[in-house]
């Protein structure tokens, strides 16, 4: 056979390949294309795209396409997209990495679309502060959560022990704790999750004693003494057998599929609040929430509302006005409200939070009435993190799990989590 | 000059051009080249393009977001000097390599030799065998080996029968990358393929002379199977500590991605991808991808280097 190309056939065929592309390049260009990046489960990208539905029943020419990911591959996706100049129109961004993305200018600025394109007058102040970083508009909040104890009520039940209150304190927890492992209902059941890698635990802790993890000017708010003293309380824990064992914990991997109260582990877990719809979903005994337990029965301020995830525009879009318009659609219609639940967490703006209130079911409840029943456990939201606070967040899980199979005391832990983080903080 | 047409001598290639026949030459050429199209696409595009780029960034702070700015060695001192979890890192993985290549191979070699004794249905059993390694680091894997190796899984189970009571395997700092060494010595279907290939190079008329003479079994394997064997031992020995070196998605798909417990499973990849995509600090990660690339190479060198000793080729 003989297989020859000419250099004119070449060209003709490239050519018609070129005209090709750019026919397909033309018949796109009549309609408006959205790119939306986000994270979360499957029952979260069902509730999304019913929402693009609406939006482009309302607004003909308009492509929706939407991506999601587990939290763990979203991070990675998200900077490889942004970094190929790819970045979808509208980006799910989280408290953590906000003051990272707004200030690589990786993000649009959104205060001159307020309000007239952008109408958030019935949101909570504090939470539109959540989302500015430097003075500058970069999140619209997608719904407020706190940081929460989930409870298995058919275990308390079962061991006949009562549930933790409002009022609970750490260590009453521990014996609460002891005491259901002790009950031995089920099989390698323990009393609660060791929580001692858990940033938003540390975090609520710190803040009952009036520290706080970060300071506005990123430095580190903490002392080596309250870590020492929070890995020691997690010691004697696990001394008295009332959380789990460490090699059981290793098993979490940052989901709700992987949580010792879902695997069957532990009576109790420590999630935010918006999770417990997913909680609820993945476990057939009836769950509850309560707050993070307190220090002494009248610590206060250790919660916060905090916005639970919010929709960015990419600085690289070409369609700002209309990705903006979609935000204010996502956040501001009824019907959008209705589809969305509170599974993003409870609305931030007062009308639709009334809208959803009416049709809520049992299990929307209880965060609801979580949130709003706080009381005096929420003090002021911490400015967001700053960069390297990802790190931070390994750092402290990794030292609590060196603690937790005996490779440091709590004190050389307190020491040596300070010392890394400052370090960390310091590289940038 | 080297000739760019592998096929034709060197000296047809000065004929061609002393006679100004270049052209024909070309004609002559240019199908294999359009053949080879994709690949050297592939290869310039997808290969020596961004790892040149990628050694360009190693100099620099690339953090994926902003543009680079050059930093000169710095990450590299970094790295030598003032980097814990790169000796972390290197520890875990090269206790991998270490366990994992001979102990994979020494199973690959014995199931090889199992099947080449003329059993009934090998293309059957060469598939099952062979099917570990298509799975591959998938996240059925994942599963299956948290069943196997968790607090509950099936070898505590069938400990439990003889009274231990075993710890959660796969989540326990000090066994944790056992269990990983575990999956890739399971994995052991490629290096089996080839053994068995050149199992049966070996002529037969050996093993008959030499059963003829007396020699037991275990004198065949070590006088004439061993031997001749080498060439295929050194390559698969070479090929696999390359890819022990660069093993990945193991560790990231059963620590989650976090290389835990307390760094235990943090493969030097696992580290490198924490460092480029979660820490937004693609210009270290360009340096330590480098250093890896120059520690395989010294391995691989020093391979070469001693293979002289061991490595018989018949010729």
């Amino acid at each position: 056979m003989n297989l020859r190309v000419n250099r004119r056939n070449f060209v003709a065929g490239g050519a018609a390949l070129l005209s090709l592309s750019a026919l397909g390049s033309r018949a796109l260009a009549e309609e408006t294309r959205l790119r939306l990046l986000w994270w979360g489960s499957q029952p979260r990208a069902d509730r999304t795209n019913k929402v693009s539905e609406l939006y482009k029943a309302k607004n003909a020419g308009t492509t929706i396409t939407g991506e999601f990911l587990g939290w763990a591959d979203y991070w990675p996706r998200l900077a490889t997209q942004v970094a190929g100049r790819n970045a979808p129109d509208i980006i799910q961004m989280d408290y953590r990495y906000i003051v990272e993305y707004a200030r690589r200018g990786a993000l649009a600025p959104l205060e001159s679309y307020m309000p007239s394109k952008l109408q958030l007058d019935d949101f909570d102040p504090a939470q539109i502060e959540g989302g500015k970083v430097d003075g500058h508009f970069y999140g619209v909040s997608l719904g407020a959560n706190s940081a929460t104890t989930v409870l298995n009520t058919v275990a308390f039940k079962e061991a006949g022990i009562d549930m933790p209150t409002q009022k609970t304190t750490w260590e009453e927890f521990g014996k609460i704790g002891a005491e259901m492992t002790k009950a031995g209902k089920r099989k390698g059941y323990f009393g609660f999750a060791d929580g001692s890698g858990a940033e938003p635990l540390f975090e609520n802790y710190l803040r009952q004693r009036g520290k706080a993890l970060y300071t506005a000017d990123s430095k580190i708010a903490f002392g080596p003494e309250e870590a020492a003293e929070w890995f020691d309380m997690w010691a004697k824990f696990r001394e008295a057998g009332a959380c789990v064992t460490p090699d059981i914990q290793a098993l979490y991997k940052d989901s709700i599929d992987t949580s010792p109260l879902t695997v069957g582990k532990a009576a109790c877990d420590y999630a935010h609040s918006n999770q417990f719809v997913g909680f609820q979903a993945m476990v057939k005994d009836k769950l509850a929430l309560t707050n993070y337990m307190r220090i002494k029965p009248d610590s206060k301020g250790g919660h916060y509302r905090k916005p639970s995830m919010f929709f960015s525009v990419s600085a690289q879009s070409k369609v700002m006005d209309q990705a903006v318009d979609y935000i204010n659609f996502f956040v501001k219609n009824p019907d959008a409200a209705l589809a969305l639940d509170v599974e993003r967490g409870i609305p931030e703006s007062k009308a639709m939070r009334d809208v959803v209130a009416t049709k809520l079911d049992e299990t929307g409840k209880v965060p609801l009435d979580y949130v709003s029943g706080l009381g005096d456990l929420a003090g002021p939201l911490p400015p967001p993190p700053p960069t390297g606070a990802g790190e931070g967040q390994v750092v402290l899980r990794t030292i609590s799990e060196q603690v937790a199979f005996g490779q440091l005391t709590p004190a050389d832990a307190g020491k040596q989590l300070v010392d890394e983080i400052t370090r960390l903080l310091a590289r940038g | 000059m080297r000739t760019p047409a592998g096929a034709i001598s060197v000296e047809r290639y000065q004929g061609a051009v002393a006679e100004g026949r270049f052209r024909r030459l070309w004609n002559a050429n240019a199908p294999g080249y359009l053949f080879l199209l994709p690949w050297l696409i592939g290869f310039f595009g997808l290969t020596l393009g961004p790892a040149l780029i990628s050694l360009y960034l190693s100099f620099t702070d690339f953090d994926m977001l902003r543009s680079p700015g050059w930093v000169g060695a710095a990450n590299y001192v970094r790295i030598a000097t003032a980097d814990p979890k790169f000796s972390a890192a290197m520890h875990v993985t090269l206790t991998y390599v270490v366990l994992s290549v001979p102990f994979k191979l020494t199973f690959a070699l014995l199931v090889a030799m199992a099947l080449n004794r003329g059993v009934r249905g090998l293309p059957i059993y060469r598939a099952i065998f062979y099917l570990p390694s298509l799975l591959g680091g998938s996240v059925a894997i994942a599963v299956l080996w948290r069943q196997l190796f968790a607090s509950d899984g099936l070898v505590n189970a069938a400990l439990a029968t003889v009274g231990i009571e075993g710890p959660s395997w796969i989540s326990h700092p000090s066994y944790s990358i056992y269990t990983l060494v575990a999956l890739s010595v399971w994995q052991f279907g490629s290096p089996m393929i080839i053994f068995l290939a050149g199992l049966r190079q070996i002529p037969q008329d050996m093993y008959e002379a030499a059963s003829l003479d007396g020699a037991s079994k275990f004198r065949q394997f070590y006088k004439i199977t061993l031997p001749l064997l080498t060439p295929v031992i050194f390559f698969n020995a070479v090929v696999q500590t390359i890819d022990a070196f660069k093993a990945f998605t193991p560790a990231f798909i059963i620590s989650g991605g976090t290389g835990g417990p307390i760094n235990s499973t943090l493969f030097y990849t696992l580290y490198l991808y924490q460092e480029a995509f979660g820490n937004f600090r693609m210009g270290y990660a360009s340096a330590l991808a480098w250093i890896l690339v120059l520690i395989i190479a010294v391995f691989t060198a020093f391979s070469f280097l001693t293979s002289r000793y061991w490595v018989h080729y018949d010729d």
